[in-house]
């Protein structure tokens, strides 16, 4: 039994690691845009399907699908931002918060949509990143897991150096910051705001191209990680890179025993759902600053 | 001056050809058109709550769910009549959307519409899960409002609702209720310092706007006689979400016009599957771009413009003919 919780456990800290992913682009963007992007779990699912077509048509290995499928989706990030969001920096619109929820939730739309279009409602199944399984004592993980996992993990890890290493992510924490104060030192926020969005949404993608092996592909397979996504980014502090990281395994455990736990195994995997979402209400009534929010980046 | 003769007209035209339509139209245009007055009292008290009021919830389905299940599971358990049970639907809709304003107190934007999202994930998945009370996503039977198979009845009760609602929304934003609510939206730290009580107001809006939306749900689910789950997911908040900001998010005739022109359009498209939520995607992002206001106004502005300058060249005409009169009058 204990090792039954262990699993769950394992498998949490998998599904974990892939929300932080896709809880770090979401804050990336929310810090320097200061919009929520409701589009985000589209976006995880275009990563998803561009890893695999870029298998399948590119005959791209596995593990550097993952990379095209983050450079596709980096590119899908930019354009929006390009045709949608421009607006927001300018006074041309009224009332910007709406203007970006619905212009957000309208791409959701857009590419849930298309995507049923193009690749078919049924779900599609690249080929592994390695077969076969680790055995310890009676547990069993799949490489595959352990490949998403440690791929996630190492891109995490990439994206905070690159955050507080690079000129560029100093730029963007800069622009997140204080837009006028960075113009003045002369960072070009427009092209900052188009970065943002290209990273945050290609971050999603990565977790899209990296789960598609471990639970495959389908056009709604954004709906509830996204949620999830918004309860990390919430409860991690609005903007906060680290606190989504942390946010993410957190909560991908949790979950994880939370279905061991439950007596009824239907209802555990519907209710399992319906935590996240729990959570983020709770959250955003109790301390919507988040765990380890920080002032500057409180919604204006 | 036009307008005083204009709006009344416009209106008088609408209900009119409204009201005369369901012996032209054949049983399918029936039944789309009387779906579309659902869609039609959802878009506008949604725009009354997210356009006039500002607050962008994205729970108005799950409200509209939560009377048809009310209602349904009343009818269908107890054996309460139809229209008894319709209006505990609604009741218990406002109660709850009451109580939803009341938490999103503290809650601004974005914050707003993520707990809304939540509440209607969590609304939707209890529905599932709890099958042995709402039948889970086979669907819950339900009784007809009327007896017999024929959509006439449902096509002019459903007209009514939603002319009443308007009306009553109507009433309530000609009232001092609606210079506060936009006062509030424009700026609620400002409306909060000139005396307002914007948690009051702000928690009305969200009651009678539920209200609104448990009258259509109630209406909605005794006319097709089935309720599924799929009724508060995301995309179904979509499409009213699409009709609102088509039609116009300020203006509540507006919204309901959009409604039906996008129900009918989604109708028309049905062929092309899914490829018409993809058009609606565009047209929704196509309309916040370049015309906010909703392509109604554009419209209606639009053909103002023509009218003046068709117009334009006869009353100068006519001026030049005064002055002409008056020269020699001189």
């Amino acid at each position: 039994m204990t090792e039954y919780f262990l699993l769950q456990a394992l498998n949490g800290l998998v599904t974990g690691l892939i929300y932080a992913l896709i809880a770090a682009g979401l804050t990336i963007i929310f810090s320097v845009l200061k919009i929520v992007n409701f589009g985000h779990g589209a976006l995880y699912m275009m990563g998803g399907y561009a890893g695999y077509y870029a298998i399948h048509l590119l005959g791209v290995p596995p593990v550097i699908a993952v990379f095209v499928a983050m450079a596709a989706v980096y590119v899908l990030g930019i354009v929006f931002e390009f045709l949608m969001l421009r607006p927001l920096y300018s006074n041309k619109i009224d009332r910007k918060d709406e203007y970006a929820i619905i212009v957000t939730f309208a791409l959701f739309m857009v590419l849930e949509n298309a995507a049923i279009v193009a690749f078919g409602p049924f779900n599609k199944r690249p080929p592994s990143f390695a077969e076969g399984a680790v055995h310890v004592g009676t547990l069993t993980i799949t490489y595959d897991r352990l490949a998403a996992a440690g791929m996630a993990a190492l891109l995490l890890i990439g994206i905070s150096l690159f955050m507080q290493r690079t000129s560029i992510g100093q730029a963007l924490d800069a622009v997140s910051q204080s837009r006028d104060s960075a113009a003045i030192i002369g960072i070009d926020a427009k092209r900052m705001y188009a970065v943002a969005f290209g990273l945050g949404a290609a971050l999603a993608g990565g977790a899209g191209a990296l789960i598609a092996p471990i639970f495959s592909l389908s056009p709604t397979m954004g709906d509830l990680p996204s949620v999830q996504a918004y309860v990390i980014v919430v409860l991690g502090g609005m903007g906060s890179v680290p606190g989504s990281i942390v946010g993410g395994i957190l909560l991908g455990i949790v979950e994880g025993l939370g279905i061991g736990f439950y007596p009824d195994p239907n209802r555990a995997l519907v209710y399992s759902n319906a935590f996240g979402a729990l959570l983020l209400i709770i959250t955003l009534l109790v301390r919507p600053t988040g765990l380890f929010g920080r002032a500057h980046l409180r919604m204006e | 001056m036009k307008r005083h003769w204009a709006s009344p007209m416009a209106w008088a035209v609408t209900v009119v050809v409204a009201l005369t339509l369901p012996p032209v139209l054949n049983s399918y245009w029936l039944h789309v058109l009387s779906t579309s007055w659902y869609y039609a009292i959802l878009a506008s008290s949604w725009a009354l709550l997210a356009g006039y009021a500002g607050q962008f919830s994205f729970a108005h389905m799950a409200f509209a769910a939560l009377a048809g299940y009310t209602s349904g599971l009343l009818a269908v358990d107890l054996h309460v009549p139809v229209a008894l049970g319709m209006l505990c639907g609604i009741a218990a809709a406002a109660l709850v959307g009451g109580a939803i304003g009341w938490l999103c107190l503290r809650l601004r934007g974005p914050y707003l519409s993520l707990f809304t999202l939540a509440f209607a994930l969590i609304f939707q998945l209890i529905i599932i899960a709890e099958y042995q009370f709402t039948r889970g996503s086979l669907g819950l039977s339900v009784p007809g409002l009327f007896a017999g198979s024929s959509d006439v009845p449902y096509y002019y009760t459903g007209f009514s609702l939603l002319l009443a609602s308007l009306a009553v929304m109507r009433a309530l934003l000609r009232s001092r209720v609606g210079i506060f609510l936009r006062a509030t939206r424009e700026d609620e730290d400002a409306a909060e310092a000139s005396g307002i009580d914007t948690s009051f107001y702000k928690i009305l809006v969200f009651t009678v706007t539920s209200a609104i939306a448990g009258l259509a749900g109630g209406f909605y689910g005794h006319f097709v006689g089935i309720l599924t789950p799929n009724l508060v997911t995301i995309p179904e908040m979509g499409l009213v979400v699409a009709m609102a900001v088509v039609g116009g998010v300020e203006s509540l005739p507006g919204a309901a016009i959009g409604a039906v022109f996008v129900y009918v359009l989604s109708e028309v498209l049905r062929d092309t599957g899914q490829m018409r939520f993809v058009v609606l995607g565009l047209i929704i992002m196509l309309t916040q771009r370049f015309a906010q206001n909703g392509l109604l106004v554009l419209t209606v502005s639009g053909l103002g413009r023509i009218a003046r300058r068709a117009l334009a060249p006869a009353a100068a005409e006519a001026s030049s003919a005064v002055t002409d009169v008056e020269k020699m009058a001189g």
